[in-house]
């Protein structure tokens, strides 16, 4: 989904980078005692200051035979102030067909706006709505990699930890799932080139997540070593299905089921997942996809890693019990 | 490959990390979850960061809710402390706010028991 552009890109990048505020820096996604780590597949339910570099993903296409492709991805997420945040990022791909031909370059730019709605600690509840815009025309269109029109993704996101269930369902609480469902419009109908009817697209996914720190720090430390009590085992799923404007395309949902793991430090975390296609629209075989993403708040507390705007500057209220 | 290389360049330019972050729990005294066979004096606690003393709290209840812990905490480095009265058996849950010296905020909670599993 992440897509291209090219002196503009840069340029908005910098800014977001320079653009610098005095502010309490909190952020990644915390939710009272709860972490969210950032997913791979799909969308943490927070507003943060974040980059993944790279996401990487190999699989085979659903074609018959089945292509190969790689696609590596940058993604920057900044907040602007505590509550409003916005990303960026684009994504290169190599498609490589079994006869030999090869084509590459850039997917369109993509932008998300997000608005965090709610963070419930006691529930370990978040709840987060965003528009992802996919900047038609900033990829390469002529090799079949991006396309002419824009999309619209109105999107809604949640986030949710079993930490509030009661103390005797012991390890059971360290489970989370995060969602999210976004209906795509495209910003024309008809593709003129392949003479075909751009749908209108249901996007959808989450994640059921198990938090080991969670464990260790909430419910019992079993003093395991230390690699093992920074992991989140995870099982992520994306899906898309066609649902209007689809005439003469096929009506399948298509869609992959993630199962990996998450190791999560104190600046940074490592991801990895195999990507398995539902059918065989979806791909072929099973897929890899693996992130290294940034903790930019934790990195650059001062100076990046805050809102752009507002924010509390104040200093914190004393904790009184 | 522009793209990759702007956002390393700028990493870069902003030099050194600061070494401060959020600070999790790393490991308690009496440990989280555990079952302890004579009462503790005391409830220790070790993040990962240093805090921030005047915005960092412990406090320790009894199954009711009532408060066991007594003095103030203690606050030095990236560890906490408070003393505790004299515990009866039962469980016991522990409840933290953190400040880390770059101002990020953690919290949680755990519980703990007296008097053996």
């Amino acid at each position: 989904m992440l897509r291209r552009s090219s002196c503009p890109r840069a340029f908005a990048l910098a800014l977001l980078f320079v653009a610098l505020s005095a502010a309490e820096a909190l952020a990644h996604c915390f939710v009272g005692p709860r972490f969210f780590p950032a997913t791979l597949a799909t969308d943490d339910p927070c507003v943060a200051d974040e980059m993944s570099l790279p996401t990487v993903a190999w699989s085979k296409t659903g074609d018959m035979p089945p292509a190969t492709e790689w696609d590596i991805s940058v993604e920057l997420s900044k907040r602007i102030t505590e509550d409003l945040g916005i990303s960026i990022g684009d994504t290169w791909s190599n498609i490589h067909q079994p006869g030999g031909f090869t084509q590459a370059g850039f997917s369109n730019l993509e932008t998300t706006l997000q608005y965090q709605l709610l963070k419930d600690g006691p529930h370990e509840l978040a709840l987060l709505l965003g528009l992802i815009v996919d900047w038609g025309g900033t990829g390469a269109v002529d090799s079949g990699l991006a396309t002419p029109w824009s999309t619209l993704t109105p999107t809604f996101y949640f986030g949710k930890g079993f930490g509030d269930l009661p103390d005797s369902f012991g390890w059971v609480r360290a489970f989370a799932i995060t969602g999210q469902i976004g209906y795509q419009f495209p910003t024309r109908s008809f593709d003129v080139v392949q003479n075909a009817f751009i749908p209108q697209v249901l996007a959808y996914g989450g994640s059921i997540q198990y938090s080991m720190p969670y464990l260790k720090s909430e419910i019992h430390d079993y003093q395991l070593p230390d690699f093992i009590n920074h992991l989140f085992p995870i099982v992520e799923a994306q899906f898309e299905t066609p649902v209007a404007n689809n005439f003469g395309n096929s009506p399948i949902t298509t869609g992959t089921i993630n199962p990996g793991v998450i190791w999560v430090g104190t600046y940074f975390q490592v991801g990895a997942e195999a990507v398995i296609p539902v059918n065989q629209a979806s791909g072929t075989g099973v897929g890899f996809l693996g992130q290294l993403h940034f903790y930019l708040d934790d990195m650059f507390p001062t100076t990046i890693g805050r809102p752009l705007l507002g924010g509390s500057s104040a200093p914190p209220q004393q904790l009184k019990f | 490959m522009r793209k990759f290389v702007i956002p390393s360049l700028l990493f870069a330019a902003f030099g050194i990390i600061a070494a401060h972050a959020h600070a999790f729990l790393d490991h308690a005294s009496p440990l989280v979850g555990s079952s302890v066979a004579s009462a503790p004096r005391e409830v220790s606690l070790t993040f990962t960061q240093n805090l921030e003393a005047a915005f960092s709290s412990v406090q320790v209840m009894d199954a009711n809710g009532a408060r066991v812990d007594q003095g103030k905490a203690q606050i030095s480095g990236n560890t906490m402390r408070v003393g505790l009265k004299s515990l009866p058996p039962g469980t016991y849950r522990v409840r933290w706010q953190a400040l880390s010296v770059d101002t990020h905020k953690t919290e949680g909670s755990f519980t703990f028991h007296v008097g053996g599993p």
